[in-house]
């Protein structure tokens, strides 16, 4: 019944694919205007996540690797723009590439011994990655400020508009946001993105059919990479101020868990967990921590029923079709609901 | 900097070694038997630290009561632990039963926050502490008790692995499972009780820690949890003599690493010696096994 439902939503929408995406957009410029300050502080946080749990899911949902160290990538990516900035007074528009391509070669240089190996051993090196990151940041005083953190970072300005506070950054964050989405989904519909779904599936098959794992595997890395430094360099200048802080490691296990409750291997998964999860966090703030308790039993309760998540890919190696009990499990998916 | 000093701080890294070691040998175990990676295990070792500061302020400060109790403890909570994240996931792929640890220890760990506080809680003077000198070797009590208790624990899990029934059967099942269930053990019973040890160590764990840096708080567990890992990882994850070696490995590398540079560069020397480690070794010290699991 719900299956019908959305595959007849997911027709119209395809028939009026252009006016309906062109009206999303115009919706969202208006966002501003409709929502109070406060709810736009949620909102770009929001946005931000977006990012960083849609480069995890590049990385993790459409290439199956076991990448668990993303906020590494997010911390030299607000350190790089904050550190160009400040230091180098680069302007805002020039540092936000080099953030990303910085970390994209961090993400090179994670994924080459990450060639070899595969499962924990893969998470243990991008933990290790992770925690050395933040822990450079925190005592490599002379260039990140320490313990300090790096404070005052400039606001940007667009032909003269002063982009601060979060109504404004907003527009920034949004751009990003679509860029980010038109840029995956090209990818994902071009040979680099089947490469990256074969190797998820098998990668036994996907070599004998002459699929260069170690290309793609590099390349993987590198764009999830790239755009979790672009996530952290949109941080910096919004909240501006950072220090080490925003990068521990339970705040790369909440980019998980947003993940993990969204749904990898989508592009709508990011959305609906990011969403999910600052609806819960939001709504639930009346009884304190006990917020936080709901959203791992979330995570528990999610990973018995859907391991895919809520909307992610239904019909693949993340649904628990691996062995004898995923095996009834792909044959439902491919009978009825895919 | 004298060789005094660096002597201390080696003798210093042994018994935090040792400690790691205990931890790492759990989640060794727990890889090996039950077949899935645990991220729960530092905030075991948190629940066993809790345990035994209840019992020290209730009972005295007795610390085989308080090592018993914790040992009893973390085994429920082993059993918990098989329940929720493993016995449902054990024919599907890895990622989704260790999705599922990652949940459960940030379960406990808010959990305890709300049930013991944010503040640390005190476990000061356990056993009365003083300072041996062996010629230029300094060495505290506590850190004598430290390393003979994971000694004897050890000694213990040996003989248990190698005389008993049980530990014949646990060694089926971390060989070939399909293979133990056709000779007629109960596969599912005997995992648990692997998750229950392998958490069981972590409880002890956590109370050695407990009266080692005479405090217990809700977050001890989260770098902890990542220690073990670490020394497991080195160990090749299944192989439990040589976790144990990684972990001591692992501490003498942080106090060696941080007598000559600063102490707010800790967690540096473990996690790059464990990426150096694993480029040139991919499998840790194992020689086999290890890459194609897990």
């Amino acid at each position: 019944m719900i299956g019908t439902t959305l595959t007849k939503i997911k027709d119209v929408y395809r028939r009026f694919y252009y006016i309906f995406n062109l009206l999303i957009i115009i919706a969202l410029m208006f966002v501003p205007q409709v929502f109070s300050k406060s709810k736009m502080t949620i909102i770009c946080t929001m946005c931000g996540y977006f990012i960083i749990v849609g480069a995890l899911n590049v990385i993790n949902g459409y290439c199956g690797q076991m990448c668990f160290g993303i906020a590494g990538f997010y911390c030299v990516g607000a350190y790089v723009m904050a550190i160009l900035m400040q230091t180098f007074h680069v302007s805002y528009w020039l540092a936000l590439i080099p953030a990303g391509i910085v970390a994209a070669l961090l993400g090179a240089v994670v994924a080459l011994p990450a060639l070899r190996m595969k499962g924990m051993f893969l998470a243990m090196i991008t933990i290790g990655f992770s925690e050395v990151m933040r822990l450079l940041a925190l005592n490599w005083t002379s260039v990140t400020g320490g313990a300090m953190g790096i404070k005052g970072i400039k606001s940007p300005t667009f032909f003269g508009i002063k982009m601060g506070g979060a109504s404004k950054y907003y527009y920034i964050y949004i751009v990003i946001v679509l860029l980010f989405l038109f840029c995956t989904r090209r990818v994902m519909k071009s040979r680099v993105g089947r490469a990256w779904l074969s190797i998820r599936e098998d990668e036994m098959a996907a070599k004998s059919l002459g699929v260069e794992i170690k290309k793609y595997k590099i390349y993987n890395f590198m764009y999830g990479a790239f755009w979790a430094g672009i996530a952290g360099a949109l941080l910096a200048p919004y909240t501006r101020y950072i220090d080490s802080t925003y990068f521990t490691l339970e705040e790369g296990f909440n980019v998980l868990a947003m993940l993990v409750i969204g749904g990898q291997g989508t592009l709508a998964g990011p959305f609906v967990g990011v969403g999910v999860y600052q609806l819960i966090i939001e709504t639930l703030r009346p009884i304190g921590v006990w917020r936080f308790v709901a959203c791992a039993l979330l995570i528990i309760v999610m990973m018995w029923l859907r391991p895919q998540g809520l909307v992610g890919a239904s019909n693949s190696k993340l649904a628990g079709a691996g062995k004898k009990a995923g095996r009834k499990k792909a044959k439902k998916a491919e009978s009825g609901e895919v | 900097m004298t060789s005094q000093y660096i002597i201390n701080q080696l003798v210093n890294g042994l018994c935090q070694g040792f400690i790691y070691a205990l931890v790492a040998l759990g989640v060794a175990v727990i890889i090996g038997i039950v077949g899935f990676a645990t991220f729960t295990q530092g905030e075991v070792v948190m629940i066993g630290a809790y345990t035994s500061f209840y019992v020290f302020t209730s009972a005295g400060n007795h610390l085989v009561l308080g090592l018993l109790a914790s040992f009893a403890t973390t085994w429920i909570l082993g059993m918990l632990i098989y329940k929720v994240c493993y016995e449902h996931f054990l024919d599907a792929p890895e990622h989704i039963s260790l999705l599922c640890t990652i949940g459960f220890s940030m379960l406990l760990k808010n959990l305890a926050t709300i049930v013991f506080g944010v503040e640390k809680k005190p476990m000061l003077d356990i056993i009365n502490n003083k300072i041996y000198h062996f010629g230029p070797i300094q060495v505290t009590k506590v850190q004598l008790v430290i390393m003979a208790t994971v000694l004897i624990v050890c000694l213990i899990l040996v003989l248990v692995f190698t005389k008993t029934n049980l530990g014949i059967r646990l060694k089926a099942v971390s060989q070939n499972r399909e293979a133990a269930a056709l000779v007629g053990i109960n596969v599912k019973t005997t995992a648990m009780v692997g998750n229950c040890i392998g958490c069981a160590m972590a409880g002890i764990a956590g109370t050695l820690i407990g009266i080692y840096y005479q405090s217990a708080y809700a977050t001890m567990g989260s770098t902890l949890s990542m220690k073990a890992f670490t020394s497991a990882t080195l160990g090749g994850l299944t192989d439990v003599p040589l976790s144990a070696l990684g972990g001591v490995l692992i501490g003498i590398m942080e106090n060696l690493g941080i007598a000559f540079t600063s102490a707010s560069y800790r967690d540096i020397f473990s996690f790059g010696f464990l990426i150096i480690m694993l480029l040139f070794k991919p499998n840790g010290f194992a020689k086999k096994r290890g890459g194609s699991r897990a």
